[in-house]
């Protein structure tokens, strides 16, 4: 276990290497640049500037530059705003990650439930309500439930503000956030647990008189977990890093902009900690992945 | 494609509750907003009726949308025009402007003694202490001045310190008699040197904190990255929640704190209009100047929530003069082929329907209202077309003018023409509904003589690098003046200008590009012209010899839109966009 560990750590680092290199080279090869303004910055600011964040040497010795520094922990700064980019990364994923956190315990909760009720309520109203709320999860998306969410608890029947600067809501981001993976999770449930419904051992289980609940929880949930678990992984390294449309729509200042807006302000520093950053996040939550399929289910060996 | 599915989802879920929208679109003003406009410009999530929107009772509070967060609230970093609100509401400068837009004293004490000549001002200070307590004097400002002239700053706005003379060590020839005593030297007289002393980059700021922060100096703006950080204005900023929220409260220590009516303001950072709107509708927000581009054509003139402020800059099209177009052509037949285009322009047209916020439609580059720094207003009896009669009826001139320059012309026989040779080109734009709905009325308006033009969309940062390449044959511009004189706008077109993107004077140039050196010469000149009349009449030469060439076709005069709740008065902005938040009042 400890070895598999080890290689598969080995492995994570060469990957990030790479999606580091081929994300700084492409970067660099789009047109278009950080200090671009629609009243001109004069070319003696430009060029200062270029010469402090290394911008003007050749695009092979700035990476070279750039990953030296960040195995010194130096992240740089953000070439649009100045700011320490490990200082902005961390305060914009701590609030992402308590709502991305909390979206992926609902969606993960509700989903197994709603997956679990759905094959055991098969094509009786439960399970068909079921199937009608996720495929509508599923087919919508997230702007446009967030705005309908906006719409109707805000405008119209006035629960909560649409902007609070003294205490920011957080219920409607996480709705919002949290639909489409649990619609998604209580479809792979549904389908994985009445596959593992109709198998001997759960035949067997129940010929031997194991109580019902412990037959649906030991022998058929657990083993219908494998599919749900590998979509969870990603998942919550997406969801924990943040939306865009919802961190717009709700005014959050979260790391979900971040990766578009540093890409379109061509803010090179930032564009590159984001992209690490979500290949680190991806890299463990794989890791995190095939450990948990060893617990579910004893037969996988690392070998 | 999103947007167009958001819209229909969107009605469909609305149509039992809303009212109908509009479907027209503001091109945006001014330039800072126009990257995050390209975020989500969905329609708005409620429509508002004639009558009052929801208010909120907070009488001490005053919540404002002026857009996302701003880059830098370092005054001399700044180039945003919500930045300098926000600097203008918790910097104090040498003078302010006040509820009726005169320049009045803040911290000087009475206006400049200007010597004879125009070229030395000097201005006394009253006593005055910064937030933490601190003394303020007259060498903050020699410290912060010339900090925004210092190379390592790297300040957009550095420039506007050029109007000084220089000392030998490339500091400027200000000096500090005593504490409270700045004299300045100015290398010619400088009419509107006064609303510099009022302009955010021309705020001081305070010297031990900025050297704190950033001993090493590569990080300029870092001591105003987190609330807390020392000014001299009404308000300080107590507490930043990035992208989400900012809360200043009054300054105990301002000199003018007894004036200050509103107790706190709190700012949503958001450049999403549906949020932005909906937060307005709900009453969450008490004032903001974003708005739907679908939601103006229900509330111009029918909400009394909605205002428009007069703004000082014009919405142009712009052609690369250098383009292989115009190669083989003669100067003068370059220039008809573009005034040609400029005729065909109905812009009355497109300032009702795609602007409908009551602009001006332009018959000159230099905006309406802008002062000619000798007393008058530059624009006054300056016309090149009738604005309100380009389009229709001007195809005729126009045919005249494209045939002087070679080309020959066959009817349709339904009031079109053909053109011979072809002429075929690309009009550069960036995404934003409002500038592609002005290119498509263009596109239709030179149908009338045959000249196709094709829309090409650009992401904002990559549009901006052609246009300031020249990698284009026309493109869309704007411009908002920074300072209230027409200069701001002819130095645009300086053969060394960054902002020259028409390539005039510099480039690879073609048979008609035209000569330049003139105009260069009369930039140089106005801006050192002791004798402000003829200064005037340079001026107005220089902005013959602009349009002469054709390269400019001034479009509109910008303003602007905002809301404010019926419970709240007292909030004022000036003709650059900078808004006065201090001595609001809501009931």
């Amino acid at each position: 276990m400890a070895k598999y560990i080890f290689k598969r750590v080995l492995l994570a680092i060469v990957s990030i290497i790479i999606v580091s290199a081929i994300t700084f080279f492409v970067m660099n090869a789009i047109p278009g640049g950080p200090f671009n303004k629609e009243k001109a910055t004069s070319a003696q600011a430009q060029k200062v500037l270029e010469e402090r964040y290394n911008l003007d040497k050749p695009v092979p010795e700035q990476y070279v530059l750039y990953m030296n520094n960040l195995l010194h922990g130096d992240w740089g700064v953000s070439l649009h705003s100045g700011r320490d980019i490990w200082g902005e990364i961390s305060s914009r994923f701590s609030v992402s990650a308590r709502l991305g956190g909390m979206a992926a315990a609902v969606a993960i909760v509700l989903g197994l439930i709603l997956g679990a009720l759905a094959a055991l309520t098969r094509n009786r109203l439960p399970d068909r309500a079921i199937v009608f709320f996720t495929t509508l999860g599923t087919a919508m998306p997230s702007f446009v439930l967030a705005t309908l969410l906006l719409l109707v608890f805000c405008l119209k029947l006035k629960l909560v503000p649409v902007w609070s600067s003294s205490n920011p809501n957080y219920v409607l981001p996480i709705i919002a956030l949290s639909v489409y993976p649990m619609a998604y999770i209580t479809r792979l449930t549904k389908t994985s647990m009445l596959d593992a419904l109709n198998q001997d051992y759960v035949r067997t289980a129940k010929a031997k008189g194991v109580p019902n609940w412990k037959v649906i929880f030991k022998h058929a949930l657990r083993n219908a977990l494998i599919p749900v678990i590998t979509y969870v992984g990603p998942m919550v390294a997406y969801i924990l890093t943040g939306s865009m449309v919802v961190e717009n729509i709700f005014t959050i200042g979260g790391l979900g902009s971040s990766f578009v807006t540093s890409i379109t302000n061509r803010d090179y520093t930032m564009i590159m900690a984001t992209t690490i950053f979500l290949a680190i996040l991806m890299v463990i939550a794989n890791l995190l992945t095939d450990i948990a399929y060893k617990f579910v289910d004893p037969r996988i060996t690392f070998d | 494609m999103k947007k167009k599915l958001m819209s229909v989802l969107l009605a469909a879920a609305m149509v039992a509750s809303l009212t109908a929208c509009g479907s027209g679109n503001l091109p945006p003003a001014p330039a800072a907003e126009d990257v995050a406009e390209q975020a989500t410009d969905a329609p708005a999530a409620d429509v508002a009726e004639a009558e009052a929107t929801p208010t909120n009772a907070d009488t001490n509070i005053l919540r404002i949308n002026l857009a996302s967060e701003p880059d830098y609230l370092d005054p001399a970093l700044n180039s945003s025009v919500d930045g300098g609100c926000l600097a203008v509401n918790s910097f104090a400068g040498l003078y302010t402007y006040d509820e009726s837009g005169a320049l009045i004293p803040d911290l000087a004490d009475g206006m400049p003694e200007v010597s004879a000549d125009g070229t030395t001002y000097t201005v006394k200070m009253i006593d005055s202490v910064w937030s933490n307590g601190d003394p303020l004097t007259a060498q903050d400002f020699v410290y912060s001045w010339n900090r925004v002239i210092d190379e390592a700053t790297a300040a957009d706005y550095a420039y506007l310190f050029d109007v000084f003379v220089a000392k030998s060590d490339g500091t400027l020839a200000v000096e500090t008699p005593d504490d409270h005593t700045l004299v300045m030297q100015l290398q010619a007289p400088c009419p509107y040197f006064n609303d510099l002393l009022a302009f955010p980059t021309f705020f001081p700021v305070h010297q031990a904190s900025v050297e704190a922060a950033n001993p090493d100096g590569d990080v300029p703006g870092k001591w105003a990255q987190e609330a807390g950080f020392v000014c001299n204005g009404a308000y300080t900023l107590q507490e930043w929640n990035h992208d989400e929220s900012m809360v200043y409260v009054k300054n105990p220590n301002y000199h003018a704190a007894d004036t200050v009516t509103m107790d706190e303001l709190h700012f949503m950072l958001s450049a999403d209009d549906t949020a932005i709107y909906a937060a307005y509708n709900s009453g969450d927000v008490d004032y903001i100047d974003t708005l739907p581009n679908d939601e103006i054509a229900s509330l111009n003139g029918i909400n009394p929530e909605f205002g428009i402020l007069p703004q000082l800059g014009t919405y142009y099209v712009c052609f690369n003069v250098n383009d292989p177009m115009f190669d083989g052509k003669t100067e003068e037949e370059a220039a008809n082929m573009r005034k040609a285009m400029s005729y065909l322009i109905d812009r009355q047209f497109i300032v009702e329907n795609i602007g409908q916020t009551g602009q001006e439609a332009a018959d000159a580059f230099i905006p309406a209202g802008m002062s000619d720094g000798n007393g008058g207003e530059f624009k006054a009896g300056v016309s090149y077309y009738d604005a309100t009669k380009t389009g229709a009826d001007m195809v005729e001139d126009a045919k005249a003018l494209l045939e002087q320059a070679g080309y020959s012309f066959t009817d349709n026989g339904d009031g079109t023409y053909t053109v011979d040779p072809a002429i075929n080109m690309t009009y550069l734009t960036n995404d934003g509904t409002g500038h592609i709905k002005i290119a498509e009325s263009i596109q239709q308006d030179f149908e009338a003589l045959g000249i196709k033009i094709e829309i090409k969309s650009e992401d904002w940062n990559v549009f901006l690098e052609d246009r300031k390449n020249g990698n284009f044959t026309v493109a869309r511009e704007g411009w908002i003046a920074d300072y209230n004189d027409p200069i701001n706008m002819l130095e645009i077109f300086a053969s060394e200008s960054g902002n020259n993107d028409a390539q005039l004077g510099k480039g690879t140039p073609v048979s008609s590009s035209p000569k330049w050196d003139e105009y260069d010469k009369m930039i140089d000149e106005i801006r050192y012209d002791t004798d402000l009349a003829h200064r005037v009449e340079t001026m107005h030469k220089a902005e013959d010899m602009l349009m002469n060439t054709g390269a400019i076709i001034p479009i509109y005069y910008y303003n602007d839109v905002y809301m404010q709740k019926s419970n709240v008065s007292g909030i004022y902005a000036t003709v650059f966009g900078m808004k006065y938040f201090m001595h609001a009042v809501k009931n």
